[in-house]
This record gives C-alpha cells, sequence and structure tokens, in this order.
C-alpha cells in the first residue's frame, strides 16, 4: 500500500465530511475503522465497548471534520487521538478494569523493529519515534508503554509496576523530557 | 504539581500538555487539562505536537475489524439525510455536478433527436455515475460502435489516484474499460469483445486506481461510483 496515497485519500475523505457528505465518512471508516477499532479495543479489553466507542469516534469525525487542518497534523494522528481520548474517557467512567498484567517485554521496542503501517505515518516518522524510545531506560519505556498502549494513569503504573506514584511520575516526565529532546535537538 | 518543573526540566504547561497527549491523567486532573485545550489555542498546540510526536507508537496495533454492525449504528446516528443542508447549497461541486449534469443530459437529447432522426440506428445508453448523492461522472453509450463518452460531474481529482472505468456486466466481473479525467470527456471504445455485454442494466463503475491504472485488471481501489445504462 502507498502510504502517501492513503494518507491523501484519508485526508480528501476528511475534507468533503463539512459539506454533508455521508459517503465521504463512510470512505473514511472503511480506510480507518480497523485500525481505531484496534485502538479502542487495546485499551477497553472488550469488544462490545471498543464498538460503542468507535461509533462514538465516526460520529465525532463527523461533526468536527471542519477543525482537522491537513495542513498542519497527519489525518491519521487526528483520528487516532479522537479514538484514544474517547476510549480513555470510557475506561475511566465505566467499571471496565484496567490492564494490570506486568507490560509485555517481549513487545518492548528494544527488540521490535519500526513497523511500516499503510494507514499510518511515513515509515521515517515510526524509525525516529523508535529510535528516540529506544533510547531511554527500560523503565521508563515500560511506564510509557502502559500509558499509551493500556490507557494507565500514573497511579494505575505506580500499582502495576510496584513504585511508588512519586517515583512514577518523575520517571513519566523524564522520559517524556528525554523524548522530546531527542526528537527535537534543536528547539 | 509544584514538583513539575523542578523533576522535568520543560515548562509546567507543556509538561501538563504531554501528560494529557499520554493519557496519565485522570478525574479532575485530566479534565481541567482538556478544558484548557479547549479553551486555549497555545495549549492546544502543545497537546497537538505531543500528539503527533506520540502517534506513530500506534502502528504497532494491529488492525481488527469490527463487527459489520457498527457502520450501521454511525449511519443512524448521522443527522438526517433528507433535511436540507445548508452547506450543500453552497458547494461549487454541487453545483458543478447539477451544471454538467444537466449540461450532458441536454446533449444526449440532442444525439437522442438525431438518432431518431435517423431509425432504424439503436438508442444510446446513458448512465449516470452515482455514490454519495453526487453525480460523479455521466456516460453515454453509442452502442452501435461501442464508443462511450464520460463527461466529469461532481468528480473530485485525487491527487495521487486517478479514476478508471469498469464495465459489468450481468456475470458481476468487472472489465477494465480505461482512465477517466477529472477535468474532461473522455471517449472510450469498448473492444470489440465486449460490446455484447455493454447492453442495458450492464453497470459502469468508477474505482481510484494507481497512476497508469489498475496493475491487476481488477479494480484494487475504492470503487466510489456506479450507475446502470438504461434507455434514454
Amino acid at each position: 500500500m502507498d502510504l502517501d496515497a492513503n494518507r491523501s485519500l484519508i485526508a480528501t475523505a476528511l475534507a468533503r465530511i463539512p459539506g454533508g457528505d455521508r459517503a465521504a465518512l463512510q470512505t473514511v471508516y472503511r480506510l480507518t475503522s480497523a485500525k481505531l477499532f484496534g485502538v479502542a479495543l487495546r485499551i477497553l479489553g472488550d469488544r462490545s465497548e471498543a464498538e460503542d466507542v468507535l461509533q462514538e469516534v465516526y460520529v465525532t469525525v463527523w461533526r468536527k471534520a471542519a477543525d482537522f487542518d491537513a495542513g498542519r497534523a497527519s489525518p491519521m494522528t487526528w483520528l487516532i487521538t479522537i479514538a484514544r481520548n474517547r476510549a480513555i474517557d470510557r475506561l475511566r467512567t465505566s467499571k471496565q478494569s484496567r490492564r494490570m498484567d506486568p507490560i509485555d517485554e517481549a513487545l518492548d521496542v528494544a527488540d521490535s523493529r519500526p513497523i511500516a503501517d499503510g494507514a499510518l505515518e511515513t515509515s521515517e516518522d515510526n524509525a525516529r519515534l523508535y529510535g528516540c524510545l529506544g533510547q531511554l531506560a527500560r523503565d521508563e519505556r515500560a511506564a510509557l508503554r502502559g500509558a499509551f498502549f493500556d490507557g494507565n494513569t500514573y497511579e494505575d503504573l505506580a500499582l502495576r509496576l510496584s513504585v511508588p506514584l512519586g517515583t512514577m511520575k518523575s520517571r513519566i516526565r523524564r522520559a517524556l523530557l528525554k523524548l522530546k529532546t531527542c526528537l527535537e535537538p534543536n528547539p | 504539581m509544584s514538583d513539575t518543573s523542578a523533576h522535568s526540566g520543560m515548562p509546567a504547561d507543556e509538561l501538563l500538555a504531554a501528560e494529557l497527549a499520554l493519557g496519565v491523567l485522570a478525574g479532575a486532573e485530566r479534565d481541567a487539562a482538556a478544558e484548557r485545550a479547549a479553551r486555549e489555542p497555545a495549549f492546544a498546540r502543545m497537546v497537538a505536537a505531543w500528539e503527533e510526536r506520540l502517534a506513530p507508537w500506534a502502528a504497532e496495533i494491529a488492525e481488527v475489524s469490527p463487527s459489520p454492525l457498527v457502520w450501521d449504528r454511525i449511519a443512524a446516528a448521522l443527522p438526517a439525510q433528507a433535511a436540507p443542508h445548508a452547506s450543500l447549497w453552497q458547494s461549487l461541486a454541487f453545483w458543478r455536478g447539477l451544471t454538467l449534469a444537466t449540461g450532458t443530459l441536454a446533449a444526449a437529447c440532442v444525439g437522442a433527436l438525431i438518432y431518431i432522426g435517423n431509425i432504424p440506428q439503436p438508442a444510446p445508453l446513458i448512465a449516470a455515475i452515482d455514490g454519495g448523492g453526487h453525480h460523479h461522472f455521466v456516460a453515454t453509450l453509442d452502442t452501435r460502435s461501442g464508443a462511450v463518452a464520460v463527461t466529469p460531474a461532481a468528480f473530485a481529482a485525487d491527487a495521487t489516484r486517478v479514476p478508471e472505468l469498469w464495465l459489468i456486466p450481468a456475470d458481476g466481473k468487472p472489465r477494465p474499460l480505461g482512465l477517466l479525467r477529472a477535468d474532461r470527456t473522455v471517449t472510450i471504445t469498448i473492444p470489440r469483445e465486449l460490446v455484447p455485454h455493454a447492453t442495458r442494466d450492464a453497470v459502469l463503475a468508477v474505482s481510484l486506481e494507481p497512476q497508469g491504472g489498475s496493475p491487476t485488471g481488477q479494480p484494487t481501489g475504492p470503487v466510489i461510483a456506479s450507475g446502470k445504462l438504461t434507455l434514454l
């Protein structure tokens, strides 16, 4: 799949939605729903909850498509952010249990390669992020991973990784700063 | 969060933006940060920058197909289609589509009159190639010569893909006819062996394909519009 072609298809379809074009929303849905469902399912761990969230996500896309600025953000980042935020909101308000099992080190970035993803970013963006994640300490990466993929809060992560809350906050903040410095060496 | 900047070396605002984007905040803290992002453009930009930094990580998440019912629920949750939509009336594509479609129909009528004057010539077939409530293309087929003229109506060009025309006869198998243009009428001569299939009720469809057309002989991109050949 041609990454740029797909990105431009999604952006073109998003641009048609504010005019009330349902087929355009359906095109966006066809091209992106499996990815966004994967994101929501990973956070919620329950198909039916994740499907409710997916519905909310595309109704939000229908209402807010005019806010999307193709010159500023990538369409997939915009969509994934909506999906993550909706899934996290649902996780925080429902009785859905959070993922608290040991964070899977087998899938750790240190051991995995950047994945070219038809729906997502160019492989350069990917490689850059992975390179920087690889420079973090293992416990920093595990904490970010639990937050990004499983929707864990500071408190969840402190419990899950058995460290005091204050330690977890410092760890995440240190990791975020390192990540930023690595991704943008010249501020 | 008094220890914020001391710990991280990042300004407190930006740290909060990063925490919101990452999703580690909960309860009142999360609500307050989200509200700030809705209110303060500068803060919203910091949140967006962090979302952009982290999003490529999602490449790791496997795609999972949701139940097909989800789309039906989404479609049902959208505002009723029948309600007149102000922006439709302001849509250039809509007016261009209407004007061109009408113009093409008029041209086809003139064509039909000429044909009627030349009985027993067979009448042309016409297809409005629609998708998503728009006439994307209008096609007129001269069944005698096998020439099909395809005029763009509300078709919006795509930067990287080209529209390709397909004939789908009664057997349901798409046959490639050729590439279309967003800016002018294209006349395609249907291959002789396909002419018998280009009959009333056969379908013309348009898919988006890589430059140069489908490499496989079958549609590889999304089919964006289709329409049945009918007698004028």
